[in-house]
């Protein structure tokens, strides 16, 4: 940690006359970081690169790094794919921005409410639910995955938007992150609404919300992903066409593509452009709460 | 308390039926929940209306209502009995309603979709079910099916994808750990450009698995980026390299070794052959998108530690690499911990990417155990096995558990000795 040693020297003497040395080594952890970026920015890169070549390009040995000619209509094609049954691509791109943030706005919405009384309320019972909740966030996903695919069955939601958003509306995950920061809000300021003669749901709406505004983007923002990303549920419940989202539709593109790699790429920008853009405009909120729970779909 | 007051009286003696509606109001929102998820035939003509399902329901899923209704009418009682006790003092009264009104959506949903489901799975895991048939009570041929791979090689599906996620996992969970401590202590440096760096190495990882598999899937075409780059590398050192279609490739990584020096490992001793060249291919697909979300956790734990524990390690003249071990890893324990557990959990349940890029092949050396789960319930290979399906969900699930439990041990009690 020859890092945090340099910190700390410069933080507790009077700032020492830099060796030459000094700059050197910077000059290398730069260029590590940067070469780091760039490793992990690559597959990206290629892919966006890809797109534009012809069919023949994108499987020709050796590859090289950049288009002969830059083919910008592979992503009209890719854009008026039809597959019939009113499967487009604007259709699924609606489709799943619809899903996440429907999703996303209801579970901020009972996520907050939950964890308000776990972290706000007194009742007998409280924090028996609260390590039920614990528990169940043990259950792999695996184990719900057929048993609640049968009950979508019986109540008739298969095939329909609401298969995904009914029991995506609440996350034992969320509600702990929330639970958290709830906990962390000074009380002062409810005891002196409660004098007032505040209720709880006033307090709730009030005085709670508007000061966990950064922790309800945080759930907002990760639940957003989560839904964005979700691969296997829709896999499983959304069967025609009209309603599938981008990554259920990219599987079959690619199963429908086989060797031509440069629309099966288009489809996968279409899909990653947005919520790395989303990430890169809320990328605080996103990394805190990643940082905080570990949660990320 | 104004228990004195007329007002009180009233509402004291007004708690018994409150308390009764209350018992009655648990129950049957439980028992609904059960119904729903009650285990019988579903098909379009037991679907039909309410009356045909619940005529279907008399007919298979009593048994499984029996027990259901003990349950609920026990946590009826005790609902029954904690409003009995608190409806005479108003606050807490109030708080009572009010903290179960804020937590009932997270509730009903939970039941329903988690609880009400999971029961469902246990008693179906029992019983030979294919949705269109009423559910057959079998006893534990379902688990008992899982491992009779053991003796009979054409079975060897479900043992073949426990031996592949433990690989998997006993390679994966290491590697991507070590990486995100050395990318966070990287980044944890006084520089400046730090958040901007932070950004750029997490931004792939929000992308989803599909993209990153597809776009990984183009590499390791034979024609692809991955052969080109080995091929170049090599070619600095004069050495040839012959393309290999990477998620094609079923020889695993000991019996290449053993190849190397002249041995053979028969194709029905595939336990000793380690995980596969395709295997392997999704491995690193998988450390290299997990390891930046792991890091960002790490980072966050680093900017915990006080920093006067390094000014007093370097006074004592400790170096950096002894700082490291000494205290940033001690420090870093109980992160590594969640780590390693998130990680396991996440590596045992593998799917997206084995589901796009491979299909549990070559030779099933891919298989993992949520992707056969997958198979069996909607019945890709043959007849639909709702009942064997959720049996492997549930060994796997113990799986989980032991693991998760087995790793808190371990860490916590090396978490003692410092």
């Amino acid at each position: 940690m020859a890092v945090n040693t340099q910190t700390l020297k410069r933080a507790t003497t009077q700032e020492p006359p830099k060796p030459a040395s000094r700059y050197v080594g910077t000059f290398f952890r730069y260029l590590i970081l940067s070469a780091i970026g760039l490793v992990l920015f690559t597959p990206f890169i290629l892919a966006m690169l890809g797109t534009f070549k012809t069919d023949a390009e994108i499987i020709a040995f050796p590859p090289k790094l950049f288009p002969h000619n830059w083919l910008v209509k592979n992503w009209a094609r890719v854009w008026n794919t039809d597959l019939g049954n009113g499967g487009t691509f604007p259709r699924w791109l609606f489709n799943t921005a619809f899903l996440s943030v429907t999703v996303a706005v209801l579970e901020v919405i009972f996520c907050s409410m939950a964890a308000y009384a776990f972290a706000r309320m007194e009742f007998p019972g409280r924090d028996a639910v609260f390590n039920f909740m614990l528990a169940t966030m043990m259950i792999p996903a695996a184990v719900t995955l057929i048993p609640a695919y049968v009950l979508m069955t019986k109540l008739h939601l298969i095939n329909t938007f609401w298969s995904l958003i009914l029991p995506g509306a609440v996350n034992a995950g969320g509600i702990f992150l929330l639970t958290q920061f709830f906990k962390s809000i000074p009380k002062d300021l409810e005891e002196a609404a409660f004098i007032d003669g505040a209720s709880h749901s006033e307090i709730y709406r009030e005085v709670i919300l508007p000061l966990a505004r950064p922790a309800l983007l945080t759930v907002f923002i990760l639940q957003f992903q989560a839904m964005w990303n979700n691969f296997l549920q829709p896999l499983l419940y959304l069967n025609t066409a009209d309603k599938y989202v981008l990554n259920v539709a990219l599987s079959i593109f690619q199963q429908q593509f086989k060797a031509q790699w440069n629309l099966t790429l288009v489809g996968a920008m279409f899909n990653a452009i947005p919520i790395m853009i989303l990430f890169f405009i809320f990328s605080k909120y996103y990394i805190e709460g990643v940082a905080y729970t570990g949660i990320k779909g | 308390m104004t228990t004195n007051d007329p007002q009180g009286s009233a509402i004291r003696s007004s708690r018994t039926p409150v308390a009764i509606a209350a018992f009655f109001v648990v129950v049957i929102i439980l028992m609904t929940i059960a119904l729903f998820n009650a285990p019988t035939m579903g098909g379009p003509r037991v679907m039909a209306t309410a009356s045909t399902y619940l005529a279907e329901v008399r007919r298979t899923a009593l048994p499984f209502l029996g027990a259901v209704a003990l349950l609920s009418i026990v946590l009826g009682l005790v609902a029954a009995r904690t409003i009995y006790r608190e409806w005479p003092h108003p606050r807490r009264r109030h708080n009572l309603i009010m903290g179960y009104l804020f937590l009932s959506p997270y509730l009903l949903i939970t039941l329903t979709f988690t609880v009400g489901v999971v029961l469902f799975a246990f008693y179906i895991s029992f019983n030979n079910y294919d949705i269109f048939t009423p559910p057959e009570w079998t006893g534990l041929d379902n688990y008992a099916k899982a491992f009779r791979g053991f003796t009979n090689p054409a079975e060897k599906d479900f043992l073949q994808s426990l031996h592949n996620v433990l690989w998997y996992s006993l390679i994966v969970v290491p590697t991507q750990t070590a990486l995100a401590i050395l990318l966070a202590v990287l980044l944890n440096a006084r520089i400046r450009f730090k958040q901007l760096f932070r950004t750029i190495f997490y931004a792939p990882s929000v992308t989803s698995s599909v993209v990153i598999t597809l776009i990984f899937m183009w590499f390791y075409l034979k024609t692809g980026y991955i052969n080109f780059f080995i091929a170049k590398s090599l070619g600095i050192f004069g050495l040839s390299w012959e393309n290999i279609n990477w998620l094609g490739d079923p020889r695993g990584l000991i019996q290449l070794i053993v190849e190397a020096f002249g041995g053979r490992i028969p194709s029905a001793q595939w336990y000793l052959r380690g995980p596969s060249i395709a295997w392997m291919a999704i491995m690193f697909q998988n450390i290299f998108t997990t390891a930046p979300t792991f890091m960002i956790m790490f980072l966050a734990a680093l900017q915990d530690i006080n920093p006067t524990l390094y000014e007093a390690a370097s006074i004592d003249g400790a170096n950096a690499w002894q700082q490291f071990r000494k205290i940033t890893l001690p420090l870093l324990r109980p992160i590594i911990l969640l780590v390693v557990v998130l990680g396991t959990i996440g590596t045992l349940q593998v799917f997206d990417q084995v589901y796009l890029a491979t299909s549990g092949g070559p030779l099933g050396t891919s298989l993992t155990p949520v992707y056969i789960v997958f198979r069996e319930a909607l019945g890709i290979l043959g007849p639909i096995n709702m009942g064997y399906a959720s049996a492997l969900a549930f060994i796997l699930a113990l799986l989980i558990f032991f693991f998760t439990f087995l790793q808190r041990r371990f860490i916590e009690r090396g978490t003692e000795l410092y």
